[in-house]
């Protein structure tokens, strides 16, 4: 189910500690661009964005492309995907709810083949 | 980019012919019943099955009160179900059941899909950042305790 080691998870929980990582990701979730472009509106040097890039990168989270003379910035889905324990929260809402559903569909069936063999 | 969006797939073997759990999803006493396991400790269900009807389901937990509600875009007894899924805390996503008939038996499959790349994004900018600053708080104590205190 969840398929990311420990290790994984630790290079990605320690990438998303910072706020500006954050603020990076969230600007990447509307298209690839370059550090220039996503060094604009934070108030750190290209430098500093350039280093987040890298922890974002060892992560899995963000992929960097060479496109003419500049480097493009993305989002690696499956990099998100798979470090995503929030759809992994949707996946355990309805497994439990089906255990319990279980649960109720075999009393109700019970009940219906009971009344089945009364009525014979 | 592609409209890339995330799904949620389950199966599950019911002990149940399809008509009993058909009616346990279409029914307020049969979601009430299982639609609050775990945590929850009271559900209530209003829901007006039928092409456009709406549905709406108030879960409590000691702490918290979930509301869920959505609309119904296919009824179809007792093979299908297709409804919008909103909740407070999460963009509108969709949820495709179908109930497999396997004679005294049956099957559930569960799609629960529309999880879009921006919105788990946006996800991962909230949500994470609280599991992460958990975790940053735990790394600082863990590693405070090696450090001379200030």
């Amino acid at each position: 189910m969840v398929e990311y080691s420990r290790d994984q998870l630790s290079q990605v929980l320690a990438a998303v500690a910072d706020p500006t990582r954050r603020a990076i990701v969230a600007t990447l979730a509307r298209g690839p661009a370059t550090i220039s472009e996503i060094a604009k509106p934070f108030p750190v040097s290209f430098n500093a964005v350039s280093k987040h890039m890298m922890v974002l990168e060892r992560a899995g989270l963000v992929e960097r492309k060479v496109s003419g003379r500049e480097r493009v910035c993305r989002l690696r889905p499956r990099g998100l995907r798979r470090a995503n324990a929030w759809l992994e929260q949707y996946r355990q809402f309805w497994e439990d709810r089906l255990d319990a559903l279980e649960n109720y569909v075999a009393s109700k069936a019970k009940e219906r083949r009971d009344l089945n063999a009364k009525s014979k | 980019m592609p409209n890339q969006s995330e799904t949620v797939r389950i199966r599950r073997r019911m002990p149940a012919p399809r008509e009993v759990v058909y009616e346990a999803w279409t029914t307020g006493e049969g979601l009430r019943y299982w639609m609050c396991p775990g945590d929850v400790i009271s559900a209530e269900a209003t829901l007006d099955v039928r092409g456009g009807g709406s549905f709406r389901i108030v879960m409590k937990t000691p702490t918290e009160e979930h509301v869920q509600t959505g609309i119904y875009e296919v009824v179809e007894p007792p093979a299908k179900l297709v409804f919008t899924w909103t909740g407070s805390n999460h963009p509108p996503t969709r949820v495709i059941v179908e109930f497999l008939d396997l004679g005294d038996e049956s099957e559930i499959v569960i799609t629960h899909e529309g999880f879009t790349i921006p919105d788990i994004a946006k996800r991962y900018e909230s949500g994470w950042g609280a599991i992460a600053d958990k975790f940053a708080a735990y790394l600082a104590q863990h590693h405070g305790q090696n450090q001379p205190r200030r």
